[in-house]
């Protein structure tokens, strides 16, 4: 454990990488967003809602690949293990989000109570997946970040054992998985039950399945960690 | 009293390539081995299997009684310093302020000094390093670690000579107060004969040479003078090649020779001369397997 603590803190020693980069880019988005819908003019019914926090949760995956490829070589020459440099580095990637998902979920406090920045903007109620309450978005926002972050360093696992042509194949079976289960789904006529399953799922539910995939992720990541060399 | 590190049969094979070859041999604990061969022997997939960073396809590797890849206990007593070894994207100060929580043995004070020692300066950013102060970072972490298993893969890549020195005279005056168990990989051998007690030799894959320094000075020697008088000295001893240039010749003879030798080589005219650590490893690395056991056991 104290070994996976100081793996959480070597990522840190030069921290803007999980502090003032990904805020940075998140208001530079926010900025944007403000100023077209400043300009934009109000009207009944329409959709004001901008996906520009998903910058955020895409810089978190970038961070989880760089956290694999970057600094891995790195801790191995330190005497970590596979093991513990894995566990270390998904502890900072679950505190982290645990910390950034609470900020979301205070940004979506604020836009709701300013009337969405004034201008009625929708950036951090985000549509089906975090409308609320505040909680709620914490919980999601951080689930979401951490299935981002060990996505990513799955993908960056996967480059520092088999490189490009890895990485390609990764991808293929990704896509053949997602083919047969498109297929599987077609073939028994089950795409009515896949919808309405999807659509009466609740806020938490969506969280569940989200937590599921982590688990996942996490199986999937550490067994391709056990064969990673430097 | 029990090996530091214990390797039996390890083999490595990559493709169609075989990087080791059932190489054996143990490091005594507390002791500083140099690990010589030419480029491309193995001496770095050997580092890497036995610091955990690589997979053996057979063979075993123990270190301080366990197999770094299943107790991760062993690994936390280690450090290697890779010739190739890569950083994140950090500063010289937060490199080594980032080893110092994995060592409980950490020196500060000594990282500090080395630091001075390198011209190097904290601030610095790796990526932005030299060659040479990049390995120059290598060796300040490798040393102030004070692990008990330290292993250096040519640690001085880049480093000019006064660097060289710097890095040797550091690990031997640290050494000598804080005794570990060192492992050097070298191509540079008369500059570190003087600190190795040991030495391993591997040549494509295989080892070819386990003995002590001490043993294999003065193991070998060139014997040089007349070509008649030359051929009467070495008659009846194992010899390991001969250059005749005129009536002139010179050959390398193998074993220790004692006083009668001497004096029999000064009637003789010949000139006697030991052949140094280089020379006996260059001697060894550049032969048939079987010939250099034959003849090293002789």
């Amino acid at each position: 454990m104290r070994t996976w603590l100081a793996v959480a803190r070597g990522h840190l020693v030069d921290r803007k990488d999980y502090t003032s980069v990904p805020w940075g880019v998140l208001a530079f988005a926010f900025l944007v967003s403000l100023i077209v819908f400043a300009a934009v003019p109000m009207s009944a019914g329409s959709d004001r809602s901008t996906g520009a926090v998903s910058s955020f949760y895409i810089f978190y995956f970038v961070l989880g690949i760089l956290s694999m490829t970057r600094s891995l070589p790195f801790a191995l020459m330190l005497g970590v293990s596979r093991r513990a440099y894995f566990a270390g580095t998904a502890l900072l990637a679950l505190t982290m989000a645990a910390v950034y998902g609470l900020g979301q979920a205070v940004l979506q406090v604020v836009e709701r109570a300013t009337g969405g920045w004034g201008v009625e903007m929708h950036m951090f109620r985000v549509n089906y997946l975090m409308p609320g309450p505040w909680y709620a978005t914490w919980l999601t926002s951080a689930v979401l970040l951490i299935v981002l972050y060990l996505y990513g360093m799955w993908y960056g696992i996967v480059y520092r054992r088999w490189s490009v042509y890895g990485e390609l194949a990764f991808i293929a079976a990704q896509l053949t998985a997602a083919l047969i289960a498109v297929l599987a789904v077609t073939w028994s006529h089950g795409w009515p039950s896949v919808g309405r399953f999807f659509n009466t799922l609740t806020g938490i539910g969506l969280t569940g399945l989200l937590a599921a995939l982590a688990v996942m992720l996490l199986a999937g990541g550490y067994a391709t960690m056990r064969r990673v060399t430097v | 009293m029990t090996a530091a590190i214990w390797v039996a049969g390890l083999t490595r094979r990559y493709q169609d390539q075989l990087a080791l070859d059932d190489v054996t041999f143990e490091v005594a604990p507390r002791s500083i081995t140099g690990l010589l061969g030419r480029n491309g022997a193995g001496k770095t997939t050997l580092l890497r299997i036995m610091a955990g960073q690589e997979f053996a396809s057979a063979g075993e590797v123990h270190v301080l009684g366990a197999s770094p890849l299943t107790d991760e206990s062993v690994l936390r007593r280690m450090v290697l310093v890779r010739e190739d070894q890569s950083y994140p994207d950090i500063r010289v100060g937060q490199a080594v302020k980032v080893a110092s929580w994995f060592y409980p043995n950490w020196d500060a004070g000594l990282a500090a000094d080395l630091l001075a020692d390198f011209g190097l300066s904290p601030r610095r950013r790796v990526r932005r390093l030299s060659r040479g102060m990049r390995s120059a970072l290598g060796i300040v972490i490798g040393l102030a670690a004070r692990a008990e298993v330290t292993l250096f893969d040519e640690p001085y890549a880049g480093l000019d000579a006064v660097a060289r020195q710097v890095f040797y005279d550091r690990l031997l005056a640290d050494y000598a107060e804080h005794p570990r168990t060192v492992v050097l990989s070298t191509h540079l051998i008369d500059e570190v004969a003087g600190l190795l007690e040991r030495v391993v030799v591997i040549d494509r894959g295989r080892l070819v040479l386990d003995a002590d320094t001490d043993d294999l000075r003065g193991s070998a020697t060139n014997v040089s003078g007349p070509a008649i008088a030359v051929a009467e000295f070495t008659a009846g001893r194992p010899v390991w090649g001969r250059r005749r240039v005129a009536s002139q010749e010179s050959a390398v003879v193998v074993g220790q020779l004692n006083e009668a030798d001497e004096v029999r080589a000064r009637a003789l005219r010949l000139s006697l001369e030991p052949l140094s650590l280089q020379q006996v490893v260059v001697q060894v690395a550049g032969k048939p397997v079987a010939d250099i056991r034959e003849r090293t056991s002789a």
